[in-house]
């Protein structure tokens, strides 16, 4: 057996429970909670869209919270920082942890293009400083301006150049952070980046609210009307509940495998159940009080209630990369408005971006011995080969098509898995045990029922309704563009070629290290995985 | 703004405000865990508030 001091070597842990929770609610807060929640809520019944919202926070997003840390700190026992791993610690079965693959494929494939779209709050932040877009004061120049950055419309605006050195730079700066480590990269960037981002979310909140009427002399104010603005007669409707439940879920970083990573590296003696409770109450701020209290506002007072509804409904991008730049135009110091905004989405996107890489050097390392450094460099050159051919297939559809089947469809498949296996194959007694040990607070006993009944329905419901809604729609490539089957189908082919791969390491990380499925891993003991991990912020 | 969209802005923000302030207060409050070389405490932990000890 590893000496103790071998074993904190080759092992990570968080510096402090309040790093830790940042970490864990910046990998959950993105730019959803800025950009898609508004206009989702303004969709969908205004304020009666957020009763089918927190009875989803409730039935859904908290109960897998507590599943994915659980799940996490479960496969921590067992230094299972993946979810291969975790799967197979949890059911000793030779499938477990085949079906674990979701929770190494998934954060791939986003990471490849959330790394993209960071790139762009990054180049925003300049054009905000420098006044880059200045002078663009239409939906059609600021559309146009956009375009040609992302290099799918007119070529003269930007040197083609531009879009590659932000992306470089972002990704860069994501995989610089994961190469330094748990404690030494992604907490500290979470204590500086989470305060960064909420410093900035409720400058811009106060400052929208005291812009005054605009042109059409409708005030921001008449923004929180138009998303708070009760139609209960929507509340009949399936889809909005549909939208409150994949709202719920999209903005709780749920079924991503990132949660679980990140939890691993906590011992039994530490606390998962109020940590998780804070984790998504933090998320829930900065998207119900800040999310809701900046775009749609700002974009109301600009534009007018019909032009912010066509703007809500022109999609998230457009609110945030074009109605927003037009704002900021409009309003004194708006270089300044306009960088905290778009370095606030940057901060959003990093502090989520470096999550995602996590589950799969965490593989890498813990199977095959690899250097966190190392790993960490490789998965960022595999994630820039991915991201390049986003950017290049970008008018072909290649972001949608990955965005939907991994970002979208794949999480919901993650999340059922995760909850059948722990609530029923772990059984509910064992995982409501495991949620309490260490736990500070006592999870109501409604919530062992909700977890083990109501959520699986809740969420079978909502992955069959996808299915039938989007995914065969989507597979059957009725909602692809004329002229773009060719490249959606080879995003597809890739995205079957990185589930072989990591089909193919799995097979080779058990061969190699001789696990037996049927007995199970050898519990960790006597290390710093058994004592308090978070223990050192009392000190400082 | 009207009555309704006043109540259901109020109910929402109350709502997660409130969570996160009580999850905070808690956390602030209860610094049970002390580890001060990090390789494990100089004592053996003080069970969790919520743990079942009969478990």
């Amino acid at each position: 057996m590893s000496s103790p001091k071998e074993i904190q070597q080759s092992n990570e842990a968080w510096g402090s429970r309040i790093g830790l929770i940042l970490a864990m609610a910046g990998n959950a807060v993105g730019l959803g909670n800025f950009l898609r929640f508004p206009a989702q809520a303004a969709q969908n019944g205004g304020g009666s869209f957020m009763i089918p919202y927190f009875i989803a926070f409730l039935l859904l997003g908290i109960p897998l919270m507590w599943i994915e840390w659980g799940i996490g700190r479960n496969g921590g026992r067992f230094r299972k920082g993946h979810i291969p791993g975790m799967f197979a610690a949890i059911w000793k079965h030779p499938a477990a942890k085949y079906l674990g693959v979701v929770g190494l494929v998934i954060p791939l494939v986003v990471l490849s293009y959330y790394t993209v779209l960071m790139s762009w709050t990054l180049a925003f932040t300049w054009f905000s400083l420098t006044g880059g877009y200045w002078g663009n004061t239409t939906q059609e120049a600021m559309s146009a301006y956009l375009t040609s950055y992302q290099m799918i419309g007119d070529d003269s605006v930007h040197s083609n150049w531009l879009p590659f050195l932000f992306y470089v730079l972002s990704l860069g700066s994501t995989i610089f952070v994961l190469s330094k480590g748990i404690s030494g990269g992604i907490e500290k960037l979470a204590k500086i980046g989470m305060p960064i981002l909420f410093l900035f979310a409720v400058i811009l909140a106060v400052r929208v609210f005291f812009l005054g009427a605009g042109e059409n002399g409708v005030s921001p104010i008449q923004g929180f009307q138009f998303i708070y603005n009760p139609d209960l007669s929507r509340l009949g409707e399936a889809s909005v509940w549909l939208a409150a439940a994949g709202q719920i879920f999209f903005t709780l970083s749920v079924g991503m495998g990132t949660l679980q990573t990140y939890a691993s590296y906590l011992s039994t003696k530490d606390d998962i159940a109020l940590s998780g409770i804070a984790t998504a109450a933090t998320n829930e701020t900065a998207e119900v009080v800040l999310g809701g209290s900046i775009a749609i506002p700002a974009a109301v007072a600009f534009f007018g209630v019909s032009g912010a509804m066509a703007v809500a409904q022109s999609g998230s991008f457009n609110i945030g990369f074009v109605s927003m730049p037009i704002v900021f135009q409009g309003m004194p110091a708006g270089q300044l408005f306009g960088a905290m905004w778009f370095a606030l989405l940057f901060f959003a996107g990093i502090t989520s971006s470096v999550a995602m890489a996590t589950p799969i050097v965490a593989f890498f390392r813990e199977e095959f011995g690899y250097r966190r450094e190392t790993v960490s460099w490789i998965v960022g050159g595999v994630a820039f080969a991915f991201g390049l051919l986003t950017i290049f297939w970008l008018q072909h559809g290649m972001l949608d098509e990955w965005d939907f089947w991994a970002g979208t469809f794949g999480l919901a498949v993650m999340a059922f898995i995760e909850v059948i296996l722990f609530m029923w194959i772990f059984k509910p007694e064992n995982a409501w045990r495991s949620l309490h040990q260490g736990a500070d607070i006592r999870i109501p006993t409604i919530f062992k029922f909700i977890m083990t009944y109501v959520t699986p329905l809740y969420l079978g419901a909502v992955l069959v309704a996808w299915l039938i809604q989007d995914a065969v729609p989507t597979l059957l490539l009725e909602r692809a563009a004329p002229g773009t089957e060719f490249y959606v189908q080879a995003s597809r082919l890739l995205i079957v070629g990185i589930i072989v791969f990591f089909l193919v390491m799995i097979r080779l990380a058990w061969k190699r290290n001789g696990y037996d499925d049927r007995v199970g891993f050898r519990e960790v003991e006597d290390t710093p995985l058994g004592a308090p991990t978070y223990a050192t912020e009392v000190n400082r | 703004m009207s009555t309704g969209a006043l109540i259901f802005m109020l109910l929402s923000w109350t709502f997660v405000l409130g969570l996160v302030s009580w999850s905070f207060a808690k956390i602030l409050r209860g610094q049970r865990h002390f580890d001060p070389d990090g390789i494990g405490p100089a004592s053996p932990p003080v069970p969790g508030a919520a743990e079942d000890p009969r478990r």
